[in-house]
């Protein structure tokens, strides 16, 4: 079973190929560029795009803009060579790749991206109260670490390949293939011009 | 065959154009509806937005034409100038189509694609001619010499002319996006009754950011009761004094590079006093006047094609970079 699998909601991109459990190959790509990662993917291991069944998403949270890329471009392939696709939380991906760890995604504006009790949730950094020598992962945890390191949580060193986003994690974590209209993005935010109106 | 999208707006878009430049498929899923509580284009609904439609928007415009993608012999996408966030939705999809089927890929010009409007039947057009490109977002002359290459006359210092009358539909409350509503409003309205200023520049330059305010000005004096008697007026004389502005400043730029031929295209295009007023002109159809895929399905026949892998690090651009 080849498998494409890309997660461009942060700005380190990732993108993986996989062969069955076996990865083929991964790389780090800006969001703009996910295809031209999957393709030099592909061409190393001697496929091509037709080769590919099945892709799987991150779907976020992060970058409004880089969940829509990766989700137009993972939405576009399956529709083209109608395959099935799976979306895995980027949230979810980073806690595989450093098991036991509370991923912390940077949302900007102050605030960061977590799980809490395994849900989603946007939330600032003051608020996380991670359990002494919790592992704390991600671009958020990099940015925050004096906060959090101050809360007893520890944060690798910041060029720790467990801060990425890899997307061989998403890949391990897809279970549920199926039509790509059903894998949803995960902003968590509603667009700022609704919440002016609700008020 | 070729399948063009475009998204740098609020419109979700495909069509289908065959190599003799026939269109077999048009779809345009427009949001305005969702935009109007919000007084103007939200870019992050709309981006939403897209991403949900542009898969179907696409399946459709393939179901109406009766075909697959393994008919198709490349894509073409609108790269910019409009929303990035919007875009990005559209060439990313676009990239996967064609990469997927091993299949070129086209960037289009949303501004090119606008006078590209012109080149498909019944219209026709071939180059040379004057052009009065004239939309949301830009009032531009120019002097297209060949399908792809302008030289620019002249074009807007402040508000494009769509943006003059969206500003104006909104003080005379006819919602967002108000232009086709003032046009219709206008019908029924006395053009000489009121009479607004056109800024009078040397060269072949617009300005229309006057205009909003003597309105604003017209407006206030008048309470709701006379508002509403007057509204007609209103309308007609302040799409007069547009329609004046953007016909004089035309016939001035046809005189002066002897232009043969003019030829109008972008969502004003669509206005009809315009329409009348340059009745001898080429008009694009009022269907192909605003975002529309058909119009880049059409430039892309005249655009040199990117192959794969090339273009598969494509990027978007906000504003206008063409002539
Ligand atoms: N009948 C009409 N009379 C006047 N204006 C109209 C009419 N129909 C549409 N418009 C105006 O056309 C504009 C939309 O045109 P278009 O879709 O070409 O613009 P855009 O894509 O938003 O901007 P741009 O093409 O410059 O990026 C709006 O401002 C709208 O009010
Ligand atoms: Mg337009």
């Amino acid at each position: 079973m080849l498998t494409l699998a890309l997660d461009t909601a942060t700005p380190r991109s990732s993108c993986a190929l996989l062969e069955g459990e076996k990865l083929l190959g991964e790389r780090e790509t800006k969001a703009v560029s996910v295809l031209a990662a999957a393709d030099a993917l592909l061409a190393e291991a001697g496929f091509s795009p037709a080769d590919l069944e099945r892709i799987v998403c991150g779907t976020g949270p992060g970058s409004f803009t880089g969940i829509r890329i990766g989700l137009a471009a993972a939405r576009g392939l399956a529709l083209t060579l109608a395959l099935p696709l799976a979306g895995v939380s980027t949230l979810n991906a980073l806690r595989e790749g450093a098991p036991g760890s509370l991923p912390v995604i940077d949302g900007s504006r102050k605030e960061i991206f977590t799980l809490i009790e395994g849900r989603p949730f946007v939330t600032r950094p003051e608020q996380l109260a991670p359990a002494p020598g919790t592992l704390c992962v991600g671009d958020g945890a990099v940015r925050y670490r004096a906060l959090l390191e101050a809360a007893g949580a520890e944060v690798p060193p910041d060029a720790s390949e467990l801060h990425l986003v890899r997307a061989r994690f998403h890949a391990r974590l897809a279970t549920d293939f199926g039509p790509a209209e059903l894998v949803e993005p995960l902003y968590l935010r509603i667009p700022d011009a609704e919440k002016a109106l609700e008020r | 065959m070729i399948l063009a999208i475009e998204t740098s707006c609020d419109e979700t878009a495909a069509a289908l154009i065959d190599d003799a430049g026939r269109l077999h498929a048009n779809v345009v899923s427009s949001q305005a509806e969702l935009h109007a509580r919000f007084g103007g284009v939200v870019p992050e609904v709309a981006s939403r937005r897209h991403l949900e439609l542009i898969c179907p928007v696409v399946q459709s415009a393939l179901d109406e034409a009766k075909l697959t993608f393994d008919q198709l012999d490349r894509v073409a996408v609108t790269q910019g100038p409009g929303l990035i966030g919007a875009l990005l939705v559209g060439i990313s999809a676009a990239k996967a189509i064609a990469w997927g089927k091993g299949l070129p890929l086209v960037p289009v010009d949303h501004l090119l694609g606008h006078v590209a409007a012109l080149y498909l039947e019944p219209v026709g057009l071939d180059p040379p001619f004057l052009c009065l490109l004239t939309s949301g977002g830009h009032t531009l002359l120019l002097d297209v010499q060949e399908h792809t290459t302008f030289r620019l006359l002249g074009t807007t210092l402040d508000d494009a002319a769509g943006e003059a009358f969206d500003k104006g539909a909104r003080l005379l409350g006819l919602g967002y996006p108000g232009g086709a509503a003032l046009d219709m409003l206008a019908r029924k309205g006395d053009s000489g009754a009121y009479s607004f200023p056109v800024a009078r520049l040397d060269g072949l330059d617009f300005s229309f950011s006057g205009l909003k305010t003597a309105l604003l000005y017209a407006v206030r004096g008048l309470d709701s009761a006379e508002l509403e008697r007057r509204r007609a007026d209103l309308a007609a004389s302040y799409q007069h004094a547009i329609v004046r502005a953007l016909v004089e400043r035309t016939l001035q730029a046809a005189e002066k590079i002897g232009a043969r031929q003019i030829a109008v295209a972008g969502g004003v295009a669509a206005n009809s006093e315009l329409r009348r007023a340059l009745a001898g002109a080429a008009l694009a159809p009022v269907e192909l006047c605003t975002d529309n895929a058909a119009m880049i399905a059409s430039a892309a026949r005249y655009l040199k094609p990117l192959m794969p892998p090339g273009y598969l690090g494509l990027d978007a651009y906000a504003s206008r970079q063409l002539a």
